[in-house]
């Protein structure tokens, strides 16, 4: 399994997505180390600084986006710029499905974006790499509903 | 009830965390009042797990929804089953029992003929599966993944690869579809199958042989796709597919590391890395300036540069592999230095001299901005430092030292450069001012071993010039000190204070009549001034309340050896009345210490003379050098020497007792010698036989507490050769934690073994520790050993140890090396 988990949170450290991946965390685990990954991710400056942390055992690969940081942690050994990549990823398809995403829309629609998520990866692992699959199968699906 | 948008726009309204909390509270009782109606109707039940869902999101509880998650995705409606999985995915982890709920509603959705049906399951399936999941159901994903619809395949093949996650015996049933799906050329797919193939090569030792006949194809596949050109479905910035070509690299990697690769593959694998590599290399080029766009084309090099240092690959390709990560260092860019950094540590075992010629480069990141980049080029500055640079380096690593904030970054630094020094000083005199220098500039920050070992180093110093040097240098730097501390509020340097006191007391004679250079001038150095610098470093408060201690008794010992050393009679009263002073000291060491140097303060001045002689030198231990970098961190080992070191949970005069006792080598642990309270100025050589003599006849002492150990008859065999036998007796199974006792008898009761160590390991997922054992010899007075394991690690993990032996038998050492994992219990 390459990711951990995946992250979403605004700048206040609210959480907009919280997937976990790794099945191994406590409940109370993840609440603490939600609010430790925002106290070290918002006090860097993104200019100057990389977008990797060593986390514990692994690598935060993180990304911000307006007042949004999008989070992956990943294994030592993964490849930190694929991930990212991957992230950015992330980002465009909710763009586009969105059309020009803001924070309000993740808020109210937190259900589709899970669903986006479910899309691109699967148990960890990139599943999808195509947009425009993507996308039309998102549409595919909103119909059915 | 509301609907989910009034309860988000509710919890957004609030205007203080106690409204909020409020507003929660409020829904998630009505929620859960509205799951105990057993007439509940799917829609409400719906709206009710899509509000649970945020409050999930907020990170409250809510696993009283896990039933209800489970009943909505058993609804036929296409919209319930989407909610339900959903919530089911998140809600519900493999630790939950609920989960065995789960296989029916799975087994009938794989088995769907609506796609998008079988695709909510198998995602499911695919992120929380567990063992008993993954071998209840691999048979259907066995069948989805022969299918023709390409959505479900790829899913089906990432699903297989985390069932045979959660259950090794799985990989057999998927490694023969693996054959037949590597001839799909669809993008998806085959990421799934290079996913495949990783798992199946990490758990199944007895498919590789398979999975590396698969190298050529992988190849052609790469090949294709670097060499496409443009491909509108998975373009990156004019990269063709960089996650895809980026698993397909990391595949080949494993895979091409296997002996049985061969020789042809590896040429063929060198080839294409040229091919890709230059490929990007030119395409970089074309696309110019944007750095977010090179992004995908560095994630593919770098992956490429990684492969090339682990593979058996020709020289020319490695020394383009050295030069990317040039190129890599000298850009803007802090992801791609960083990623840079990182791989030139592994690079710099395989070819020191090619890392070498970036040290400027390496050099110039310990300046910079971000503080992961500045730990990289640290680590990365210790590994390339040698006879020839390290003048150099450590200038450059001591300015890094002045200027560095980060405090829990400094023991690091301080013991790193006394190693390095250590090993590789041109010369005395600029090893000891390297260390006076660090002194100054960290001193706060020195374990106490790494004090000690600079003591040792000075005591073993033939050449009497450069001790003086050294001694008038010190002395110098800490009056400065004292200076300094009345201007501002900095904290003293407690290591340089420690030296300095220790050295006068040894070799205060040295320079006691002579000029030293303080702040520029020329200053006498009489008995005046240090009795000055002694009372200072008496009534400074700045020292944490250990360190206070170990300084004042370092001071009471110096005050003793300069009663010999000094002539002004009123000189001699004052040391007197520090030693006075100090015997109503709070702590006991120190009381005792001033009480006990009373006493020989007042004996005759022959008897004197021969106690306070200059201590001999003792002997130096090796160090070995320290990794910050958790990837190369040492298994979790824990060696058992002497009578049981090791374990961080023994109290600091075990520790003390130890070390002393200790004749093999000590895994080295700064931090243990950190808070060595009493740690005397008197030598080491000295104290260890001091306290060797204490334990002059251990067996004595040994049995007198360890009765002979009978057997339990729970203890299961493991291991046994012509002298022992070890067995492992489970004391305590549960919540992740496993108590266990090992014993080792010897299979005669005349053997006589000694020096008896029982090293073990365990998976990385789980940790280690030995808590306590009953000695390290096998006689007739001692007929066994028992030592008391503790595993940690996840529950229901099976326990495996890889157990190592070793001992000395008729002057003969002995090792074993065993695998164990009879227990029946899992933690």
């Amino acid at each position: 399994m390459a990711i951990q988990f995946i992250l979403v949170l605004n700048r206040q450290g609210r959480s907009r997505l919280v997937k976990w991946f790794n099945n191994s965390y406590k409940p109370v685990e993840k609440n603490r180390l939600i609010s430790d990954i925002h106290r070290l991710i918002s006090s860097r400056d993104s200019k100057h600084q990389s977008n990797f942390i060593e986390y514990q055992q692994h690598k935060l690969v993180y990304r911000r986006y307006a007042g949004l940081f999008f989070i992956a942690s990943i294994n030592l050994g993964d490849n930190e710029l694929s991930y990212l990549e991957s992230l950015h990823f992330l980002v465009e398809i909710l763009d586009v499905y969105f059309n020009e995403v803001c924070e309000l829309d993740l808020v109210f629609n937190f259900y589709k974006l899970y669903a986006i998520l479910d899309e691109i990866y699967l148990g960890g692992e990139i599943q999808e790499i195509s947009k425009q699959k993507i996308l039309n199968r998102l549409a595919e699906i909103d119909k059915l509903d | 009830m509301a609907s989910l948008k009034s309860f988000i726009k509710a919890v957004r309204k609030a205007k203080t965390i106690a409204d909020e909390r409020s507003v929660v509270r409020k829904e998630s009782a009505s929620i859960r009042t509205s799951f105990r109606d057993p007439n509940l109707d799917q829609t409400t039940r719906r709206i009710n797990i899509s509000k649970l869902l945020y409050l999930y999101i907020m990170g409250e509880k809510t696993h009283f929804g896990q039933v209800e998650c489970l009943k909505l995705l058993s609804s036929p409606r296409f919209a319930d089953k989407r909610l339900g999985y959903l919530a089911t995915m998140l809600l519900l982890d493999e630790n939950q029992e609920v989960l065995t709920l789960l296989t029916n509603s799975l087994d009938n959705d794989m088995q769907h003929p609506n796609s998008f049906i079988v695709g909510l399951a198998l995602c499911c399936l695919g992120n929380i599966a567990s063992p008993e999941l993954a071998r209840d159901l691999y048979s259907n994903v066995d069948k989805i993944i022969t299918t023709n619809n390409l959505y479900l395949k790829k899913k089906a093949c990432l699903v297989a690869a985390k069932l045979i996650e959660k259950d090794p015996d799985l990989a057999e049933i998927f490694l023969p579809k693996v054959a037949q799906l590597i001839e799909d050329k669809h993008h998806s797919t085959l990421l799934g199958v290079t996913r495949l193939i990783q798992i199946i090569y990490e758990v199944d030792l007895e498919s590789r042989p398979t999975l590396v006949k698969l190298i050529p194809k992988l190849i052609a596949h790469l090949k294709r796709i670097a060499t496409s050109g443009y491909m509108p479905d998975y373009d990156v910035l004019g990269i063709s597919d960089p996650f895809l070509q980026v698993s397909i690299l990391k595949t080949l990697r494993m895979l091409a590391v296997d002996s049985a690769c061969s020789s042809a593959n590896l040429e063929q694998l060198n080839d294409v890395l040229t091919q890709v590599t230059s490929n990007i290399e030119s395409s970089n080029t074309d696309a110019g300036s944007s750095s977010s766009g090179k992004n995908a084309g560095h994630s593919i090099l770098y992956e490429c540069v990684k492969t090339i240092f682990a593979i058996q690959s020709d020289q020319s390709l490695k020394i383009l592999g050295v030069n990317l990560l040039g190129k890599f260092l000298s850009t803007k860019d802090n992801n791609i230095r960083y990623v840079a950094l990182d791989a030139l540590l592994t690079v710099i075992s395989i070819e020191p001299m090619a890392v070498q010629r970036h040290r400027a480069t390496i050099v110039g990141c310990l300046l910079d901005g971000d503080i992961s980049i500045r730990r990289r080029a640290l680590e990365l500055t210790f590994a390339i430092l040698n006879e020839q640079n390290i003048r150099l380096l450590v200038r450059e690593v001591l300015l890094f030292l002045e200027a560095c904030t980060d405090n829990d970054l400094k023991p690091y630094i301080t013991s790193q450069l006394v190693i390095a020094s250590n090993k590789y000083a041109p010369n005395d005199k600029w090893h000891f001012d390297t260390l006076i220098r660090m002194l100054k500039v960290s001193g706060n920050y020195v374990t106490m071993d790494i004090l000690s070992n600079i003591l040792a180093l000075i005591m073993q110093c033939k050449d009497m010039e450069l001790r003086k040097h050294v001694v008038g240098k010190v002395l110098s730097l800490s009056l400065e000190n004292q200076q300094q501390q009345y201007q501002t509020t900095e904290n003293g340097s407690f290591g340089l204070s420690l030296v300095t006191i220790w050295c006068l007391g040894e070799y205060g004679e040295l320079i006691m009549g002579g000029n030293i250079e303080v702040n520029g001038k020329s200053v006498a150095v009489t008995e005046k001034l240090i009795l000055k610098l002694i009372e200072d470093l008496l009534n400074n408060s700045n020292f944490t309340d250990s360190e206070t201690v170990s300084l004042v008794t370092y001071i009471l010992t110096t005050v003793l050896k300069l009663s010999v050393k000094f002539q002004d009679e009123r000189s001699i009263e004052q040391l007197r009345l520090i030693l006075s002073s100090k015997s109503y000291d709070n702590n006991i060491e120190i009381q005792i210490r001033a009480i006990e140097y009373q006493e020989i303060f007042a004996s005759n001045e022959k008897l004197k003379k021969g106690l306070l002689a200059k201590m001999p030198a003792p002997p130096m231990k090796e160090r070995e050098a320290l990794s910050l970098h958790p990837k190369s961190a040492k298994k979790q080992q824990v060696s058992l020497s002497g009578s049981g070191s090791g374990s961080g949970s023994t109290t600091t005069t075990d520790d003390l007792l130890l070390d002393l006792m200790d004749d093999g080598p000590v895994p080295e642990n700064s931090a243990a010698a950190a808070d060595n309270n009493n740690y005397k100025p008197d030598s080491i050589a000295n104290r260890n036989a001091n306290i060797l003599d204490l334990f002059d006849n251990p067996s004595q002492s040994n049995t007198s507490t360890s009765n002979p150990i009978i057997e339990s008859s729970s203890s299961i065999p493991a291991f046994s050769s012509s002298l022992i036998s070890v067995s492992f007796s489970p004391k305590s199974f549960k919540a992740g934690q496993a108590v266990v006792e090992a014993y080792i008898v010897a299979k005669s009761p005349g053997t006589h073994i000694t020096q008896f160590q029982l090293l073990i390991a365990v998976p990385k997922s789980q940790k280690l520790s030995i808590t306590s054992t009953s000695g390290d010899y096998l006689d007739a007075s001692n007929s066994t050993i028992k030592q008391v394991l503790k595993i940690v690690g996840k529950e229901g993990a099976k326990i495996k140890l890889r157990v190592k032996v070793k001992y000395v038998a008729n002057n003969e050492t002995i090792e074993d090396t065993f695998d164990f994992a009879g227990f029946e219990n899992t933690l």
